[in-house]
């Protein structure tokens, strides 16, 4: 029996199917591969429990500097090796726009919800995963933010974002010494990584897994 | 306790923004709030050719969707298999140290700010994967602004939302 996949429809389920299908022609790369980004981006956000409230929010409050140390650290490795597997040709920049008032206000937005809900867009679904109903709910709301965003997008939100001030990179502004300032670059953010003092905030769950000498809440 | 150190963390986060970016790869940055408008607009059934952002996130929001199927799918067989904390639970144990111990509180405030989350995240075009890791990576000055603006809106909120003395 051949299974049939209906993707010219309308309906969720055909618009799924071309969910993948559009996956599969967009050349980058193919369909197995995106998912296992997937998987393995979960994998390493859920191993590291980055995921958890007590890392971001944790962070907010200065009580957990697991995120920033994490973060500066891949940046700062990943910055150096972009720019060699760019000079070699593996791969190309792809740069986000300079549109100030949608960073400003964005920014400013996402920055006061990331502490509250203590979850990012890609921490979130990880945090699902492992049972958060709190978190269910939050994503919930992100839809129907993603909703509000389309429905209108045109009237207020692109008027609102502002236009292009070009795409812009660090080393563009040195002509001449890009490679010593992605060096730089690269080392002053690894350094920031190492030398961010490690404050830890645990939940029940982890403590409760710890051998009693080694819990920091009762040394 | 089952976890990596953050420098594991790191290194390997470094590996898979590499992979991703080479051509032998996706040839693309990682991403992670496209997806949530792409959702959105799927299980409304939103008309493609009615609303322009639709058609502008088409590509985009297809690929991480598939994405996010993958980080569910990681995510849930690391908490079971590894980690073993997979556990359904309604109220962090932080937000009941500095909040409070309310589930109509925690379960009202994750909604709210779950719906100004992608709200900013969409306006200042990427989030914590889009802009922090995969933009400050390639040092683009977007993503160091939204960089700054983020973490002194994030500092400030904690800072004021929070009770600094524990329950």
């Amino acid at each position: 029996m051949d299974i049939v996949v209906k993707t010219a429809g309308d309906d969720f389920f055909s618009r799924l199917a071309q969910m993948f299908e559009n996956v599969i022609h967009q050349g980058h790369g193919s369909l197995a591969l995106v998912f296992l980004i997937g998987v393995i981006f979960g994998g390493i956000i859920q191993y590291t429990r980055v995921d958890k409230f007590e890392k971001i929010a944790g962070f907010a409050m200065l009580k957990d500097t697991i995120v920033p140390k994490m973060l500066f650290l891949a940046v700062g490795l990943t910055s150096i090796a972009l720019y060699f597997m760019i000079e070699a040709g593996w791969a190309h920049y792809h740069v986000k726009p300079i549109i100030w008032q949608g960073l400003i206000i964005g920014g400013t937005l996402f920055g006061i919800s990331m502490a509250i809900f203590g979850k990012c867009p890609g921490t979130g679904p990880v945090s699902i995963a492992e049972g958060r109903i709190d978190v269910l709910i939050g994503a919930i709301g992100g839809l129907l933010g993603g909703l509000v965003f389309t429905l209108y997008y045109d009237d207020f939100f692109k008027p609102l974002m502002g236009t292009s001030a070009g795409k812009l990179t660090l080393p563009k502004l040195f002509p001449g010494h890009e490679h010593l300032v992605v060096l730089i670059f690269g080392i002053i953010v690894t350094l920031i990584a190492i030398v961010i003092p490690k404050v830890e905030m645990f939940d029940e769950a982890d403590l409760s897994k710890l051998p009693d000498d080694q819990r920091p809440d009762r040394v | 306790m089952a976890r990596l150190p953050w420098w594991m963390g790191g290194i390997l986060m470094s590996m898979l923004l590499l992979m991703t970016f080479s051509v032998f790869g996706a040839d693309r940055p990682i991403g992670a709030s496209t997806y949530v408008p792409y959702f959105a607009d799927l299980i409304f059934d939103l008309d493609p050719e009615k609303y322009s952002y639709l058609k502008e996130i088409q590509n985009p929001g297809a690929w991480e969707g598939v994405m996010l199927m993958g980080a569910l799918f990681g995510g849930f067989v690391t908490s079971v298999f590894i980690t073993k904390s997979f556990r359904f639970s309604l109220i962090p144990t932080g937000w009941k140290r500095y909040k409070n111990n309310s589930v109509l509180s925690r379960l009202l405030w994750s909604f709210f700010a779950g719906f100004v989350m992608i709200i900013g995240a969409r306006l200042a075009g990427g989030c914590t994967s889009g802009h922090f890791m995969s933009g400050m990576s390639q040092m683009a000055i977007s993503s160091m602004i939204f960089g700054t603006v983020v973490m002194i809106s994030l500092l400030i909120t904690g800072k004021l939302f929070y009770n600094k003395e524990e329950k």
